[in-house]
Formats: structure tokens, C-alpha cells, sequence
């Protein structure tokens, strides 16, 4: 499972969560234009993706292991 | 090959968190020309990217506690004299009360109390209440976009991999784009380092070490750096543990125990008191250590306990405090199914870390004006030893940045030895071409592994020099980790900054025959604090050995 789940149907593509995101985890795809986390292993969990998103499309989910 | 980029300026900024920011709109205001450089984006980057909710100011209101005099005797005793609270005074204490007016200017919402006023908390053995408790959501990007609006040049994206020297003095750095690859060279009359802290080096209890305490991006490239073009770095030895919610490294024990909360342990009771005559109230360090031993002890597992809270109380944490010092922390409580006012909340300790909290003595070693031993190297927040917490590094990174502006407003700009450069574009690059088969991650882990077998909590002779024998191979294997792309190359610079920090980190320990700070520094073989030891030890490096000279505590 993914620790950031986007909802792509409201999902504008404006890259706010990629420039946000403190470890560079998160990437446009390059067809779509659409974010996707690409280093899902690294995540901080901190919300930083989520706490400007316009859209509010974006939740995060903690692995089994950090809960 | 790759693309090159020449930046020149007078003072360049490495690292744009809450203390780079600061100090390169402070450089900038002394009319000088400002670089402001970060591998992530500035806007949000570093500990303080999803926001802060505990802003440390000495405000001078009347109370006694409420005074410069208070707080610097206050820390002096905290620190036990290993750091010298000049530079409190001088970065700190100068600062705090007007950077608080300017927080409110700007819109950053200070004053949340139902009267309109303050409201002030006090934690971890603080004489007063330090801690204005503030909605410090919006913090970094506002004060990224002064920054950058004042005119400071800024250069996102790229990793600074190390300094460059000319005739002992600091004349530059080298970096690379973390996407590019894109090499970047800096030419400049003073730089401030300002990276934060050092995590990654330990394993995490929960199996996921970007799950960190601080921000798991910083990596003490600062302190590594500092050390590589010759400046010292301080007490390394002592590694911080905090208390944290179970398996989740939100960093909420100052709201916690500022608000009143305990700790209890599986049988219900409070136990921090066993350990330090303040109980919760007392030294960060204080509860870790009591939590360690009653796990060990087998009275484990230990709660958060907020029952006892009224509504009120219960509200400001729930809904001010907590959500904001860690963005995620509701969705936590709600993906585990507990609620924090009614439900004990399991505890646990904290991997190992370097974070510059308040009272932190690990780090590079400046003086009061923010200067390392190195001519035109500066540092300041959470890298350097002086004064920790958000609010601390803030007023450090201004005052570093205005030394700095200072400084090379009277200075030439040095050359740069094209040698050098050359020869740390060949190492910046060298994982690219690497024949070897290890990825950064499986050169991680080991050196997580090696750190928590042998230079964690508990401590003795053999095992630390066993650790250093470890080390000392797995750095010989380091040439082998294979970078594929930009992002690779920024994990594999992140280990070699952590394999200096973490040999730092045991060769004190090993040298250090004494127990002190808790958990921090704590060896089985010599479990007491002796007077002898009352002293910081103080790293350099010279031909890849690190050396220690001892210096005396600040009275
Ligand atoms: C979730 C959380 C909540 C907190 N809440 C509070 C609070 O309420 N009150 C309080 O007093 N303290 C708080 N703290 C601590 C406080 O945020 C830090 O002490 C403070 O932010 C440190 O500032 P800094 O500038 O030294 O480091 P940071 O703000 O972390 O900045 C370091 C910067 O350096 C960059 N960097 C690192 N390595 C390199 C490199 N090699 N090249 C280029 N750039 C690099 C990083 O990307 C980052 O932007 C909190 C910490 C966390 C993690
Ligand atoms: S939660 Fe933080 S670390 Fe994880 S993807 Fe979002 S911004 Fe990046
Ligand atoms: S910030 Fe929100 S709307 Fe913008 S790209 Fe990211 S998920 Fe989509």
C-alpha cells in the first residue's frame, strides 16, 4: 500500500505535493502530467504534500508497521 | 559528462530550513548578495516543513522566569556547562522577543489565547513558560517568500556534497541537481551552514527509517562537511532519544508534558518520578531513560496518559497542538483506532538521532558571533551547538547571516583551486560509475545496523570498538554502492556525510568512560557521571583520522 493515496478524478496536476515534498519523493508522470509517489519506502509521513494540495485529493495511509 | 553551473555571490546559505531562511534574508538585509541554497524545495523543506506549534521566547513581561538572567542560568544548567551560553545570549536572548513581533506581522497567528493574548506552556525542567503555543502551519513558506522577495537568490533541488577551501579559508561549495545531475559550483565570501540535524544512523522501531523523529533528509551533511574542511565538531557522543507514540515518530512529548499529560507504565502508574525528582516536568532525557528501564525491567509496555486532562486542555492538544507540530497525527490515531483523550496511547523510545532540540550539545562548534575554526565558515540551527527548538534556530540562523553579511561586506573574493574542484566533481560523480552491485539502501541499512548492534543505548568498550572496526569495512565498501539517477546519487552522499557522523559518534563514545545525559551516553562498563569527564569533546579530522582534544565546561 501506498503511504499517499491520490484521488486522480479530483486531482488538477499542479505539482503543489512534487515541490513540497522535503525528501523528493513524489514525481509527475511524464504522459498524465498526474503526481505519483516514486520513492514510497521514504516517506516522513509529515503531510507536507497534503497541507497546500487546492484540490484536498490527497490522504496519507501509515503501513501496518508504524501504527 | 554534465552540465555545469557557476554561481558566484558574496554569502551562500547551505541548507534552507528554519534556520537558512533566517539567516539569508539577515545576510541579505546587510545589502550584500545572498545564495540560498537546499536540496529540497525551501517552501517546505526540512523539520519545520509541515509546521510548528511551540515558539520558545523570552518575552520580559515582569516575571522574574520571563528574563534574559533566568533563561541563560536555566540552560546553563541543562546543558551542564558544555555549551557556552554566549551564544544564547547573543543569538538567542537578542532576538527572540522581536522575532516574536515580526512573526505576528507577517500574519503567522501568535496569539491564540480566548483573552487575545499569548498562551505560554513550559516543558523538560524550563523555570517558566518559554513555549508560546502557536499556529505555525503557515511558517515556512511565509518565511521563504520574504526571503525570496528581499531578494535572495534561490537554488532548489540541489544536494551541496562539500566546501571549498583555499589557503585554510572557506571560499565556496560543490553540489549537484537531484534530479539533473546537473553539477553546481559556488564561489563566495562567506558561507553559512545551516542543514539541521543527523538522523538515518539508527534502526527505527518501527522497521522503517524514514519514519524519524526529525526530518530522516538531514543527515549532518553540515557537521560532515565542517569536519571535512577542518572545523571541529562537539560532543558528538551524546546521540538523543525522545519519547514518541508507538511506532510513529511524531515528536509530540513537549505538548504533551506541557499540557500536563503523564506517562504511566502497564501497571498504571507514574513512573518518571523513580527517575527524576520533576517527574515529567523534568530534562527531556529524564523520560526515555525511565521508560528504558521499566521496559527492561519488565513493567513495559508505557502510555501517554491524557485522561486526567479537563475538556479544555484536551481540546488545545487535540485539535492545536498535535495536529500541527505533526500534520499526520490524527490520521495516526485514526488508523490505529485510538482516541488520545480517552485511550491510554502505547510509548515507545526513539531511534537514536542528532536533533539540536533545546539542551542538545552535539554539533559543529561556533562561537557566539556563529563562526566555526574555519575563516568564512559560519553555521547556525539544529547543525551547529548553541541554542536548539524552532524558535532557537531561527534567531541562530539570523544572527549567523548576520555575521556572515558582515563579514564579507570587508572581505575579497578568494579563487578557487581548480584542482579541488576537479577533484570533488570526480568523487561527486564516482557512484555513477561505480562497477559495484550495492544500492544505497543495502549500504544503509548496514550501517543502521552496525549503530543500534553497537553504539546505541547501551555501551561498553569492546562493543563500541568492535563498532569501529565495522565501520572502518563497511567505508571501504562504499565505493561499491551504484547511483542509476540523480535521486540514488543524493542517498549515497547522504551515507557518506552518516558514515563520518556515525564514526564521529563512537570514537567519542569509545574515548568517554563515563555514563552522562541519560540514555545519550551510556556505558555499561562505566555507568557513572564523573566530575573528571565534566568536559566536551571536541572532533577534527586531518588525513581521514579523527582527533579529539578536550575542553573544559563554560561556569
Ligand atoms: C515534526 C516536527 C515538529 C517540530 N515542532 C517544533 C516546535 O513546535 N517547536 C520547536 O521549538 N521545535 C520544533 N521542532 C524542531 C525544529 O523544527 C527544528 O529544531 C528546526 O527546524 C531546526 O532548524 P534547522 O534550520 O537547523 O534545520 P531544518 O529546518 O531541518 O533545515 C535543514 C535544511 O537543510 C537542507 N539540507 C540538508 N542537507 C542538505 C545538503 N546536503 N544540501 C542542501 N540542503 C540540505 C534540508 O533540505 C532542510 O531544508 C520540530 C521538529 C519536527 C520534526
Ligand atoms: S508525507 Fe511528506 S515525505 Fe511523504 S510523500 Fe508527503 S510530503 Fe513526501
Ligand atoms: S497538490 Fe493536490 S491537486 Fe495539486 S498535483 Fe498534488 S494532489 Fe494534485
Amino acid at each position: 500500500m501506498l503511504p499517499i493515496q491520490i484521488d486522480y478524478k479530483r486531482c488538477n496536476g499542479c505539482g503543489i505535493c512534487e515541490k513540497n515534498c522535503p525528501g523528493d519523493l513524489i514525481y509527475s508522470d511524464e504522459k498524465t502530467g498526474l503526481p505519483y509517489i516514486k520513492y514510497p519506502d521514504e516517506c516522513w509521513f509529515c503531510g507536507a504534500c497534503r497541507i497546500d494540495c487546492p484540490k484536498n485529493c490527497l490522504d496519507i495511509k501509515f503501513p501496518l508497521t508504524s501504527l | 559528462m554534465h552540465s555545469e553551473h557557476f554561481i558566484q555571490t558574496d554569502v551562500l546559505v547551505v541548507g534552507g530550513g528554519s534556520a537558512g531562511t533566517m539567516a539569508a534574508l539577515e545576510a541579505k538585509k546587510q545589502g550584500v548578495d545572498v545564495v540560498l541554497v537546499d536540496k529540497a524545495g525551501i517552501y517546505r523543506s526540512g523539520c519545520g516543513a509541515a509546521g510548528n506549534d511551540h515558539f520558545l521566547s523570552v518575552l520580559e513581561t515582569g516575571p522574574d522566569w520571563d528574563t534574559p538572567e533566568v533563561f541563560l542560568k536555566w540552560y546553563q544548567r541543562l546543558t551542564q556547562g558544555l555549551v557556552d551560553t554566549k551564544i544564547a545570549e547573543n543569538t538567542f536572548l537578542k532576538r527572540s522577543k522581536q522575532l516574536t513581533v515580526e512573526l505576528e506581522e507577517m500574519g503567522i497567528p501568535m496569539k491564540e489565547g480566548e483573552d487575545g493574548g499569548y498562551i505560554r506552556t513550559r516543558s523538560f525542567a524550563q523555570p517558566g513558560d518559554y513555549f508560546i503555543n502557536f499556529d505555525g502551519r503557515a511558517l515556512k513558506p511565509k518565511i521563504s517568500k520574504i526571503a525570496e522577495s528581499a531578494g535572495v537568490k534561490f537554488i532548489t533541488n540541489v544536494a551541496v556534497v562539500d566546501l571549498l577551501t583555499n589557503q585554510g579559508k572557506v571560499v565556496g561549495a560543490v553540489g549537484f541537481h537531484i534530479r539533473t545531475g546537473e553539477f553546481y559550483i559556488f564561489q563566495a565570501k562567506a558561507v553559512v551552514l545551516a542543514t539541521g540535524n543527523a538522523t538515518r544512523m539508527y534502526e527505527n522501531p518501527s522497521g522503517l527509517p524514514f519514519n524519524a523523529w526529525h526530518s530522516p533528509y538531514n543527515t549532518g551533511s553540515a557537521q560532515a562537511m565542517a569536519l571535512r574542511a577542518g572545523a571541529e565538531v562537539k560532543n558528538p557522543e551524546f546521540v538523543n532519544y525522545t519519547i514518541t507514540p508507538k511506532n510513529f515518530s511524531a515528536s509530540a512529548l513537549n505538548a504533551v508534558v506541557g499540557m500536563g499529560g503523564y506517562l504511566v507504565n502497564a501497571k498504571g502508574e507514574r513512573y518518571v518520578f523513580k527517575y527524576h525528582e520533576k517527574g515529567e516536568q523534568g530534562p527531556r532525557w529524564a523520560m526515555p531513560w525511565g521508560t528504558y528501564w521499566e521496559e527492561v525491567e519488565g513493567r513495559g509496555p508505557c502510555y501517554f496518559d491524557l485522561r486526567h486532562l479537563s475538556d479544555s486542555a484536551k481540546k488545545h492538544l487535540i485539535e492545536h497542538l498535535l495536529p500541527v507540530d505533526k500534520n499526520t497525527f490524527m490520521d495516526y490515531c485514526e488508523q490505529k483506532g485510538i482516541d488520545p483523550g480517552t485511550d491510554l496511547m502505547e510509548v515507545q523510545i526513539s531511534e537514536g538521532q542528532h536533533p539540536a532540540f533545546l539542551g542538545s550539545v552535539s554539533g559543529i562548534f561556533v562561537d557566539e558571533h556563529c563562526r566555526t575554526t574555519v575563516p568564512g565558515l559560519y553555521a547556525g540551527g539544529a547543525c551547529a551547538v548553541g541554542i536548539g527548538s524552532l524558535a532557537g534556530s531561527m534567531c541562530f540562523g539570523q544572527a549567523a547571516g548576520a555575521e556572515a553579511g558582515a563579514y564579507a561586506q570587508g572581505t575579497e573574493m578568494s579563487e578557487l583551486v581548480q584542482p579541488q574542484v576537479d577533484e570533488l566533481r570526480e568523487l561527486t560523480y564516482a557512484p555513477m560509475s561505480s562497477r559495484g552491485d550495492f544500492n544505497y539502501t543495502e549500504a544503509e541499512n548496514k550501517l543502521r545496523q552496525i549503530m543500534s548492534d553497537y553504539v546505541s543505548i547501551s555501551r561498553n568498550e569492546e562493543g563500541l570498538a568492535a563498532g569501529l572496526s565495522e565501520l572502518k569495512a563497511l567505508k571501504k565498501l562504499f565505493g561499491q554502492i551504484k547511483a542509476e539517477n540523480g535521486h540514488d546519487l543524493m542517498r549515497t552522499h547522504e551515507l557518506r556525510d552518516l558514515l563520518l557522523i556515525s564514526k564521529a559518534i563512537t570514537t567519542g563514545a569509545l574515548d568517554r568512560k563515563e555514563s552522562r545525559f541519560g540514555l545519550s551516553h551510556y556505558r555499561r562498563d562505566f555507568p557513572e557521571t564523573k566530575e573528571e569527564w565534566h568536559k566536551s569533546t571536541h572532533l577534527s579530522l586531518k588525513d581521514g583520522v579523527l582527533n579529539i582534544r578536550y575542553v573544559e565546561p563554560y561556569n
